[in-house]
């Protein structure tokens, strides 16, 4: 409750910085709408990317024979598709170079995958290597026991294929511990290798699983002949002591004419066509309904690098990337989450079959952290049949980095206006409460402490032309008529004075021309009262015009050094005189005590004072003046036992014409305690009135400062000296009441 | 042959009272209302004594003006302010212009006429023995006092007082080391309306005339809260 009473609401400045923040809206909105583009940007690409893809589909319906375009009859073999692979395979029996998810879509030969001697197989191709995984199950792993010649007694893979020469190839890829495998050319009975050193062309490498093992081997494709007939088969061997060939798993063709498969490649014919149609920034495939890429073209445009970027314009890369996710969780109320990785993997394979079945479809996915792209896919038909799809894939970094950079210059745009709208704006709130400031301050000292103007008008911001402006002309209008109306006031005692003594002297001058014309009238009382009535008249005009002009004639005086001590001595010795009925008690310093005054007034002062003590004091008891000397000022107290001040009055009573003493009163204007403060302020000085300690009386107190050692004459100047360090007992009975 | 005396006031009323009692003390009186016929009568018959207000009619400064205009003719004709203007600084621009002196109105009639057979019997004897010591002066240590001829000189310089001065000056070296009181200065100012203030006015104006002439003047002393005393140097 307190603390609202003090707190009247912000000041300018705050209110004006507080206001300036919804600027900060202009960020908000600028980062939605740039979400928005992005969103629209990313739509509009997925559409044109659609409408290529069913561009480059309609070349393709119906046209079976270009999916079929091997020598043989595709339905007959089981054939083996490579892929074409992305990137550099490390033999190391690690599917995970080959930019696929995992091998459980892979073809699987056996009966089951769990059955012992069954494996899955995928191929690729790169740089004119055949790449060959194959993940084998196997309860028990023999290794080939280098003792024996024969090679048929461990667990090992056989590829069978057509030399390129028309020859049979057999070769047999045999490992006596995990590593590095070893290729060997074998007879027709796979049991011995035809030459005793091994085939340098087939590299490969063996690691144990847990559900067996897997052997990853790469050969040149040339190996294989034109027509690319080629077969595995895993031997397995179980027991370590036997030895012997338990199972065979082979991947022969379905109807088993023909002892091989085919190693299908992508097609030529497709990938001619196609080839045209590659534009910038944009990878074309098409797939057959195996899933098989058979043509490829374009390639994606790497990511901007963001080399060339200078410190400067890094370090705000940099830190608006950090800031990013605030940003928008603030602007969108929704958790950050970075683009890449946020579509999984295999949805690009649910377009691709979504696509072989029919639909059209567009995704947007991250291949990694640099590269984001659009994937878009559209059917092939023929005869109502879907013979495959062409995928469209172009990476949408364009749209993102133009994205980030107008982030970046809305961030920065707007970091630096709000900057310099705020510096505006605090300055001209500053300039404003300057000038409010000023204003006030000059508008509360163009009246004083007693509410006296002190000045006929404002002299700052009088000519601005804005509101402040006004309210200065207002209150300066405001001071010049209060000036006037002053004035008025001021004047009124002299002008009443000159008025009224005109008259007044025509009274006079009749009563006395009367007495003497008619010596009757003489002794009447009531001349007598009308004169006596005369005189008090002239005496109120006299008293009123004096206090009006006592400022006036106090400038007009020199002052001198006086030793008010002495001053005070000589005072009290005729106030003891002329009222023998009082006792007037002296106290304080026995000293020269030099203070820079005009020695009558201070007399005139006494006279006030004392007048009030002895109009209050109770009679019988002495009236007390006490002279304290301080550090640079003395003080005249002047105390008397009697009627306590009420508790408010304490300074109005030095106010003009206000008086405390009853009805009953005598002629009194309440003017003398003024005049004892007009007197004191005149030198510099101030009065004061309170109740004694023990509220037996009032002390009237006046301090004036004293003289400047080097204004008191030489003779004078060691007593004025002295006189400032001797300290002086107050007694207890002029402290304040309370 | 009667003197006479001269009145200025523009309030016919006051006018007429004042010529009443002037009249009765023997004098021949001639009262003007307005500067423009003060001026015009007394253009090559000027009167023993005048009397002037200063405000006439809405000329503020008529008074001055025909103070000037008169002295600049005789310089030794006596004049009297007799003012609602009391101001200190409209005294001693009056004084300064040469009148004798400077009286608040409201005005005792008695003390009028005193201060008129006074004026007109200085004038006489300056008149008679220019620039002389008269009989009846005084010598208290270095002042001169001329009583008659209302003269005042320290060390031999002459010092000009006013009627009220003098008054004041004469009663204070009566009896020298002696303090005398506000009543009786009051008193001797023969004014009707006299504060404690007017005295110390008086007083101080006197002292700055003595240290005029001699900046070691220091005879007249406050004697603070009973009045002033004249201590021989």
């Amino acid at each position: 409750m307190r603390l609202r009473k003090g707190f009247r609401g912000p000041r300018i400045g705050t209110k004006l910085m507080l206001l300036s923040l919804t600027l900060l809206v202009v960020p908000w909105f600028s980062y939605r709408q740039l979400l928005e583009m992005e969103r629209l940007l990313v739509q509009g690409q997925s559409q044109a990317q659609l409408l290529t893809a069913e561009g480059i589909s309609t070349l393709f319906n119906g046209r079976e024979d270009l999916f079929n375009d091997l020598p043989v009859k595709i339905e007959d073999y089981e054939s083996l598709f490579a892929r074409p692979l992305q990137n550099n395979i490390r033999l190391d029996g690690s599917y995970e170079d080959w930019g696929d998810e995992g091998t459980e879509r892979l073809l699987l030969f056996g009966s089951s995958a769990a059955e012992d001697g069954a494996f899955r197989l995928a191929l690729g191709e790169r740089a004119g290597q055949l790449h060959v995984f194959v993940e084998a199950v196997d309860r028990n792993l023999v290794y080939r026991d280098p003792d024996y010649l024969r090679l048929d007694n461990a667990d090992q893979l056989r590829l069978s294929f057509i030399r390129s020469d028309g020859g049979d190839g057999r070769i047999s890829l045999v490992f006596a511990e995990p590593g590095v495998v070893t290729a060997y050319g074998m007879d027709e009975d796979w049991r011995f290798a035809t030459t005793g050193a091994p085939e340098t062309g087939v590299q490969g490498f063996m690691a144990p699983s847990t559900s067996g093992w897997n052997l990853e081997f790469r050969l040149p494709l040339d190996m294989l002949g034109s027509r690319r007939y080629f077969a595995v088969s895993l031997a397995d061997v179980d027991d370590a002591q036997t030895r012997q060939l338990t199972n065979l798993t082979q991947t022969l063709p379905k109807g088993g004419e023909q002892s091989f498969n085919l190693v299908v490649l992508r097609s030529p014919e497709v990938l001619n066509i196609i080839q045209g149609l590659g534009y910038s920034g944009a990878r074309i495939l098409v797939i057959d309904a195996q899933q098989r890429v058979r043509a490829e073209a374009g390639a994606h445009i790497a990511a901007i690098s963001s080399t060339d970027e200078d410190f400067f314009s890094g370090l705000i890369h940099e830190s608006f990337e950090a800031m990013r996710p605030v940003i928008h969780r603030i602007s969108t109320l929704t958790p950050w989450v970075d683009e890449a990785g946020v579509t999984p993997v295999q949805s690009a394979a649910d377009v691709i079959s979504a696509a072989l079945e029919g639909e059209s479809l567009a995704l947007r996915r991250a291949l990694d952290e640099q590269l984001e792209i659009i994937m878009a896919a559209h059917p092939i038909v023929s005869k109502d049949a879907v013979i495959g799809a062409v995928v469209v894939e172009q990476n949408i970094d364009h749209i993102l980095s133009f994205q980030r950079a107008a982030l970046e210059q809305v961030i920065l745009f707007s970091v630096v206006s709000l900057l310099a709208v705020l510096i505006a704006l605090l300055a001209f709130a500053g300039r404003l409460a300057w000038r409010i400031r000023h204003l006030r301050r000059e508008a509360s000292t163009a009246i004083d402490h007693y509410g006296r103007l002190q000045a006929a008008k404002l002299r700052r911001e009088i000519n601005s032309g804005d509101e402040i402006g006004d309210l200065a002309r207002s209150i300066s209008n405001m001071l010049s008529k209060l000036h006037q109306h002053n004035h008025f006031l001021e004047n009124m005692p002299r002008t009443l004075r000159h008025e009224i003594n005109n008259p007044l002297n025509t009274l006079s001058t009749s009563l006395q021309n009367l007495a003497e014309e008619s010596p009757g009238v003489q002794e009447s009382k009531y001349l007598a009262s009308a004169k006596s009535g005369v005189i008090r008249i002239g005496s109120i005009v006299q008293n009123l015009a004096d206090a009006a002009n006592l400022e006036e004639s106090l400038k007009a005086e020199e002052l001198e050094i006086v030793d008010i001590q002495k001053l005070l001595k000589s005072y009290m010795a005729n106030c003891t005189a002329g009222h023998p009925d009082c006792e007037y008690v002296y106290r304080g310093v026995n000293r020269p005590v030099y203070a820079e005054a005009s020695d009558f007034r201070i007399e005139q002062l006494l006279d006030k004072i004392i007048d009030n003590a002895l109009d209050f004091h109770r009679p019988g008891t002495p009236i007390t003046v006490q002279l304290d000397v301080r550090r640079d000022y003395l003080r005249i107290v002047v105390a008397n036992r009697g009627p306590v001040l009420p508790d408010a009055s304490g300074k109005s009573l030095f106010d003009s014409m206000v008086s405390h003493r009853g009805p009953h009163n005598r002629l009194h204007f309440g003017l003398g305690l003024y005049v004892v403060r007009v007197i004191a302020e005149h030198h510099g000085g101030h009065v004061r009135a309170m109740n004694l300690a023990d509220n037996s009386g009032v002390a009237v107190m006046a301090e004036l400062p004293l003289a400047a050692a080097k204004a008191v004459p030489p003779n004078q100047g060691e007593a004025a000296a002295s006189s400032g360090e001797t300290p002086v007992d107050q007694p207890n009975q002029y402290r304040a009441a309370s | 042959m009667a003197k006479r005396i001269a009145i200025v006031e523009d309030d016919p009323d006051q006018r007429a009272n004042y010529a009443d009692a002037i009249i009765k003390k023997g004098y021949e009186v001639v009262a003007y209302g307005s500067r423009q016929e003060a001026r015009d009568c007394m253009e090559d018959d000027l009167p023993d004594l005048v009397i002037l207000d200063i405000i006439l009619g809405d000329e503020v400064d008529a008074g001055f003006q025909l103070c000037r205009e008169l002295l600049s003719k005789s310089p030794a004709l006596p004049v009297i302010f007799l003012t609602e203007r009391i101001n200190e600084i409209d005294k001693i621009s009056g004084l300064r212009l040469g009148a004798w002196d400077y009286l608040p109105k409201p005005i005792s009639l008695e003390y009028l006429a005193e201060r008129i057979s006074s004026l007109l019997r200085i004038s006489e004897v300056r008149a008679e023995n220019p620039e002389q010591e008269s009989s009846t002066a005084r010598r208290i240590g270095r002042l001169g006092l001329d009583q008659e001829a209302l003269l005042v000189s320290w060390r031999g310089h002459r010092i000009d007082l006013s009627g009220t001065e003098f008054r004041m000056l004469a009663k204070l070296v009566r009896a020298p080391g002696h303090a005398v009181s506000y009543a009786t200065l009051m008193a001797a100012t023969m004014q009707s309306l006299v504060t404690n203030n007017t005295i110390n006015t008086h007083m101080r104006n006197i002292r700055k005339k003595f240290e005029k002439v001699d900046p070691t003047f220091a005879c007249i002393k406050s004697e603070y809260g009973f009045g002033y005393r004249w201590t021989p140097q």
